[in-house]
């Protein structure tokens, strides 16, 4: 999958915005939306309130884990812990960068949290490589990882699966008996 | 305990500090480490007047308005006070002066200095100065003698001496102290103190007790100590009244003595055990401030009050009857009889509050509850009898406190209730004025926000709909305190200041000329304390109690007088609330008044000042109008209430906000209410009364809830749904009875939910087998649901209530009647809507129908449909509900056929039709367009009326612009009759094509929507035609019903020759002549339909051209949506 596909799946989560408009109720394939009152919270999908935001339309509330605090408190826990620590929100990283690209003027402290978020993110890709290199350095068959993303999935995914295809290959080409075996795959 | 003490507040930064009474004892001065002297009000002033004197400030002294500062850059500093100004620099030293000190006449300062010097300066002539010299190490202390002969100092050296102010030279010299080699290694700041007046005494604080020292002789007189002080004492300062001795210590304990008695009166500890560093006692009360080394200020009030009591009689008393009391409180009762009137300010804090009041309450309790041991309580009666005059006595002795308000001294004979401070003026949704930035006022249309920093003075206007206006950022030169907005104007005010009057200052944006502001300036000597806004006006509230409404372009309108200074303002369409005070409140009650008047073209007063109701103990925070009209307010314990125009404009609480609080400081703060939908709009705040502007605050929505008992019931919970959604309702009443225009769908939807409740509520005792109450119930019913309720009744066997059904339903249909009669008569009041069975009257036909007329009919075909829908509700009781609304569509509605799809109908009322909606029944896609063709008109109808406002009619949410629907019959009836917009011109060509084809290939569709129409219509030709010819059609196929009947009939009618008709038409007409006047001037468009619909007919194809420009009428329209509906 590719990053904008991600991306694209992230665009459904739903976010708070304070629309500055009066309409009622709008349906869509993907359910009913709004109604939306002027200075009233409503629940949309980030796709429609970022496109809202661009019109200046509306004033986002920013999710509840967009926070400096709780953000330093998940940053820690993940620098702590060897495994994964479950994240706030499944497309965390999605969410951040789209949110901050669009709305940073109504999110508080926008800069401590994309450093925040990305520092999140730097450490499970370290761990993630980490762990991707010791699953190939011991020959391991299968590995547990939890609490991936899927754009952190992503990231790894393809060349990681290419890559231990490659090198079975090449393994299996070091033993001459079987070489013709593996001409198959 | 006799002293409170109150809670420390936060004064300057940690470090030394230095506290006074100036000499009237109004305000608090105190001076810290961070250079600032801060002037304090009292102990609650949030905003203390500062003055910077330096770096440091190490200590001041005040007098004759002169302030002394000992500073950081070694000088001695003269300000004025309470200005500030500085004034010169008395004396300078080679190092930092530790203490500054007034002689008693105020004319000289002495200073010591960590120099080790001593220097008297006179504080006209600062080059007078006089040097004392013998300290070997930094000078901790001074204090003069009141006779101005001696001057006594403490150092760092141990040695405390008394020098002669005359010749400079040092009298006596004790070695008390503990050495140290500079101040801040001291353990004690060592403040001695010569007692005021004869200054008989020095006191000086010598590690654990206070040594007193005889003046002449300077011997030690005795020494003063208590058990609790644990560490070495600080301070120590005298009474005015010379009598009481106080004295602090490093941890924080602070204790008094009576000098004669040498005893201990009172002993507090600091809450956080700081050092205590700065000790004033009030010049007049009995008043203790301290201050400590982190820089907080504290306030101990009614010192010794209790002195005698507690240690005479109140000892032995609490000592006898212990087991009356806990033993906490033993001494309470002295002390709640002593408290002298808490000051009014104090009032303000409702804890405070609470401890007034309770108190006598406890010691009543105590008396009642042990009855069983009267002895006892006469006793303690007497007892504290006996301690009153005795404490009296002791008051008569103090000389020092005569200067105490003669009051106090009463007061303890007095103890009633206690009057309540007013609450001070303000607007809603606004924060407290002194906050440097604040909402000025945030509600449904949008915010205010104020800005009063060092850099900018401005207000921020931002409209939560962008497309009212944009949002206005205004400098703030006339510092506006009040602020109101509204769809069309910003109203905002300002006190007066000494030069400029009150000013009333409007931004007119809905103004289509250039001038878009005005100001009024108040007559002198008049504040405005409150404004509001409402449709085309302004109001304002004066301190001279007077209300002033303007219109919204400036001109001065209505003046009339309050009966009492106002509280607040609200104004909302022509509606115009007033709270103001009634009278006094007693024991933390306000006791507040209400008015509401109408200032449109009827004025009227609806409330004439009738009392507020509040929930005890506290005061209002907010009045306005639901976005409905409907007026509410909330108290402080965040009860809301709204006025119940069902019940004689009663308060009804709507909702408790506190409810929903997670945290007992949590509040909700409210922002907005709405009807419809029932939203109750607030912004919870965490631990205050009020948002911050920043981070920006988020509105949460709040459900209703009538306080019912019982609501964990399903019979309490119906109750409570159904008398909400009647009050929540009754908005709808109120608009149309005053020509405003309002939601007829929503109205339609209120009674069924209300009908089906009912109806639910009526299964309920049904089960449980209260009969009684089933009538009850029936008695709100509309007719067409008692029907229901009979037919439920007898299936389900209980005969005998069905029966007392009956009765009901013949009592109602009698009463229908009388009430319609009477209406016929009285033709100004329109609100036939108001009838019980407003059902039916959203039909355009409906017009002057007498319920006892056609009953045949109606009764025929209801019947057929209700018999229908009750086996459905009688086979499963238990899927009732879900079933319900179906058939009470058909029931209680009736024929009702524009409203079938309420989702559908909103949607499509705006002429949008939803391509993905998936609707729940299978419906023909000619349903949804008929219904289209009657919102569309509708809703033109009422844009047309509303002018250019572009607000959104389905969206109640928003304040809707309301405006008076034309009054008159005549220009009702055209509205209603009023040839169709040309909003459905291309709606109406199908419609056309559509009208052939049925009119050629099914004549049965026709003739149902004919049968389905005429039962809400006045009889037409046709229908006397064939009431007439009805038995011929009967003979001649005598196997026909009535549908068929009606068919056939029609048939034939059809084949009669265009005169023939016409002769029935005019016989039609004619025969309403009979009829009322009024009657027939309402059915009159209705015949020429009749006439225009036959000639359409006529006309046919050929005139298609003509006919797009001719309006789609009513009866067509009818036909249509009854086509549909059969389709369906």
């Amino acid at each position: 999958m590719e990053p904008a596909e991600v991306e694209f799946l992230a665009e459904k989560e739903l976010v708070t915005i304070v629309p500055n408009f009066s309409l009622d109720r709008i349906h869509l394939i993907g359910g009913d939306l709004g109604p939306f009152n002027p200075g009233l919270p409503v629940e949309v999908p980030v796709w429609l309130a970022i496109n809202l935001k661009q019109r200046q339309k509306c004033r986002l509330i920013p999710p509840e884990w967009m926070d400096v605090g709780k953000l330093e408190e998940i940053r820690d826990q993940e620098r702590k812990e060897d495994t994964f620590t479950p994240m706030p929100s499944p497309y965390y990283m999605e969410l951040t960068k789209l949110l901050l690209n669009y709305a940073s003027d109504n999110i508080p402290r926008a800069d401590e949290i994309r450093t925040l978020v990305k520092d999140t993110w730097d450490t499970r890709m370290a761990k993630l490589r980490l762990s991707a290199d010791s699953f190939v350095r011991q020959q391991e068959v299968h590995a547990k990882l939890d609490n991936l993303t899927l754009m952190e999935i992503n990231t790894a995914g393809t060349f990681l699966t290419q890559a231990l295809d490659h090198m079975y290959k090449l393994r299996t080409n070091l033993q001459p008996g079987e070489s013709s075996h593996s001409q198959d795959f | 305990m006799p002293s409170r003490q109150k809670p420390m507040r936060y004064g300057h930064t940690e470090g030394h500090t230095d506290v006074f009474f100036d000499d009237t004892g109004s305000c608090i001065v105190t001076c810290g480490s961070d250079g600032d002297v801060r002037i304090w009000e009292n102990l609650d002033d949030d905003d203390p007047k500062s003055i910077n004197v330096g770096e440091k400030a190490f200590s001041c002294a005040l007098k004759g308005g002169k302030l002394v500062t000992a500073v950081s850059n070694n000088t001695v500093q003269m300000h004025t006070f309470p200005e500030g100004d500085p004034d010169g620099i008395l004396t300078r030293f080679t190092a930092h002066a530790n203490h500054v000190t007034f002689s008693p006449d105020g004319t000289r300062v002495a200073a010591g200095s960590s120099d080790f010097m001593i220097k008297v300066v006179e504080v006209t002539d600062s080059s007078k100065q006089k040097t004392f010299r013998g300290h070997d190490a930094p000078v901790l202390s001074l204090s003069f003698d009141p006779k101005d002969v001696y001057l006594a100092s403490a150092s760092c050296d141990g040695s405390v001496r008394v020098w002669n102010l005359a010749d400079q030279t040092c009298t006596t010299s004790w070695l008390l102290l503990q050495k140290c080699n500079d101040v801040i290694n001291a353990k004690s700041i060592c403040r001695l103190a010569w007692q005021p007046g004869t200054g008989k005494l020095l006191a000086v604080p010598v590690d654990k007790v206070v040594e007193l020292f005889r003046r002449e002789t300077w011997d030690n007189q005795f020494k003063l100590s208590d058990a609790s002080i644990t560490q070495p004492l600080n301070v120590v300062v005298w009474s005015p009244c010379e009598q009481f001795l106080a004295a602090a210590s490093v941890d924080g304990n602070i204790v008094v003595w009576n000098v004669e008695t040498q005893q201990c009166i009172e002993r507090m500890k600091h809450e956080k055990k700081y050092s205590i560093c700065g000790l004033a006692w009030h010049p007049k009360h009995r008043q203790i401030a301290y201050t400590d080394t982190e820089g907080n200020l504290g306030l101990l009030e009614n010192i010794g009050a209790a002195e005698k009591p507690n240690d005479k009689v109140g000892a032995a008393v609490a000592k006898d009857y212990n087991d009356l009391f806990d033993g906490d409180d033993d001494d309470y009762l002295n002390g709640d009889m002593v408290e002298p009137p808490s000051s009014p300010k104090t009032g303000d804090n409702e804890d405070d509050a609470d401890d007034l009041v309770q108190p006598p309450g406890h010691v009543r309790r105590a008396v009642i509850d042990d009855d069983d041991d009267n002895s006892l309580d006469i006793g303690l009666i007497k007892a504290s009898s006996g301690l009153l005059e005795k404490e009296d006595d002791g008051d008569d002795q103090t000389g020092g406190f005569s200067a105490l308000p003669p009051s106090s001294t009463q007061q303890p004979l007095y103890d009633g209730p206690m009057p309540t401070p007013k609450q001070k003026p303000f607007q809603s949704g606004s924060t407290p004025v002194h906050l440097m930035h604040r909402f000025m006022v945030w509600n449904s249309v949008g915010i205010i926000r104020c800005y009063n920093d060092e850099q900018d003075n401005a207000i921020d206007i931002e409209f939560h709909d962008t497309s009212v206006h944009h949002a206005t950022h205004l400098p703030n030169s006339l510092s506006h305190t009040m602020a109101d907005l509204s769809t069309e104007a910003i109203l905002l005010a300002c006190e007066s200041t000494e030069e400029l009057a009150s000013k009333l200052h409007c931004i007119h944006f809905g103004s289509w000329d250039a001038n878009k502001e005005w100001t009024v300036d108040m007559p002198k000597d008049e504040e405005i304390e409150a404004i509001c806004l409402g449709q085309g006006w302004a109001a304002c509230a004066t301190t001279a109690l007077l209300v002033r409404v303007f219109t919204v372009g400036g001109v001065q309108k209505e003046i009339f007088s309050l009966p009492g200074p106002v509280v607040s303002m609200a104004g909302h369409g022509e509606q115009l609330m007033v709270v103001y005070h009634r009278g006094t409140g007693f024991d933390g009650d306000q006791c507040l008044g209400v008015q509401l008047m109408e200032l449109g073209m009827k004025k009227r007063q609806i409330l004439h000042g009738d009392p507020l109701s509040l929930t005890r103990k506290s005061y209002l925070v907010w009045v306005g109008f639901s976005a409905e009209g409907t007026p509410c307010y909330v108290d402080s314990e965040g009860i809301v209430r709204m006025l119940n125009r069902g019940l004689g404009n009663t308060w009804i609480p709507v909702c408790n906000t506190r409810e929903h609080c997670k945290g007992k400081y949590d509040h909700y703060w409210v922002v907005g209410i709405h009807e419809n939908p029932q939203q109750l709009r607030c912004i919870p705040c965490k631990g205050a009364r009020f948002p911050p502007t920043l981070p920006r605050p988020a509105v949460a929505i709040l459900p209703f809830k009538l306080p019912y008992c019982q609501v964990a019931t399903e019979k309490g919970q119906m109750e409570e749904q159904y008398w909400r959604s009647v009050l929540f309702h009754s908005h709808v009443d109120y608009l149309s009875k005053n020509g405003y225009e309002f939601d007829e769908n929503a109205k339609n939807q209120a009674v069924k939910e209300q009908q089906e409740l009912l109806m639910k509520l009526f299964a309920l005792s049904c089960k449980l087998e209260r009969e009684f109450r089933c009538v009850e119930l029936a008695d709100l019913m509309t007719p067409s649901v008692v029907n229901l309720a009979i037919k439920y009744s007898s299936r389900s066997r209980r005969l005998n209530l069905a029966q007392r059904l009956g009765e009901v339903a013949v009592e109602k249909a009698s009463g229908l009647a009388a009430a319609a009669a009477a209406q016929e008569d009285e033709e100004e009041e329109e609100d036939f809507r108001q009838r019980p069975n407003a059902g039916y009257s959203s039909s355009a036909t409906n017009w002057g129908q007498l319920p006892g007329r056609n009953v045949q009919q109606d009764q025929e075909v209801e019947d057929a449909e209700e018999a229908d829908a009750c086996e459905e509700a009688e086979e499963t009781p238990e899927v009732q509900q879900e079933k319900e609304p179906n058939h009470f569509s058909k029931g209680v509605a009736s024929a009702e056929v524009t409203t079938p799809k309420p989702a559908l109908v909103a949607s499509s009322s705006r002429g949008r039709v939803n391509p993905f909606k998936v609707s729940s029944s299978k419906k023909d896609p000619v349903v949804p367009s008929a219904n289209i063709l009657d919102n569309m008109t509708k809703y033109s109808k009422k844009t047309s009326l509303s002018g250019s406002r572009a607000v959104n009619k389905q969206n109640p949410p928003v304040i809707k612009p309301l405006t008076p629907k034309p009054k008159t019959k005549q220009a009702l009836a055209a509205s209603f009759f009023q040839p169709r917009t040309p909003a459905t011109n291309p709606a109406e060509k199908t419609v056309e094509e559509r009208e052939e084809k049925a009119e050629n290939e099914s004549q049965e569709t026709k003739v149902t929507a004919q049968e389905n129409t005429e039962n809400r219509r006045p009889k037409t030709g046709f229908q006397m035609w064939l009431e007439e010819n009805r038995a011929n059609i009967l003979t001649d196929n005598p196997d026909l019903n009535e549908a068929e009947v009606i068919k056939e009939g029609m048939s034939r009618f059809r084949m009669l020759t265009s005169e023939e008709r016409m002769v029935w038409t005019e016989k039609a007409r004619g025969g309403r002549v009979s009829d009322s006047a009024e009657d027939k001037k309402r059915k009159r468009p209705t015949a020429e339909e009749d006439e225009v619909k036959k000639s359409q007919e006529q006309k046919s194809e050929d005139t298609n051209v003509s006919k797009k420009s001719k309006p789609l009428d009513a009866s067509t329209n009818n036909r249509l949506s009854a086509f549909a509906f059969k389709q369906s």
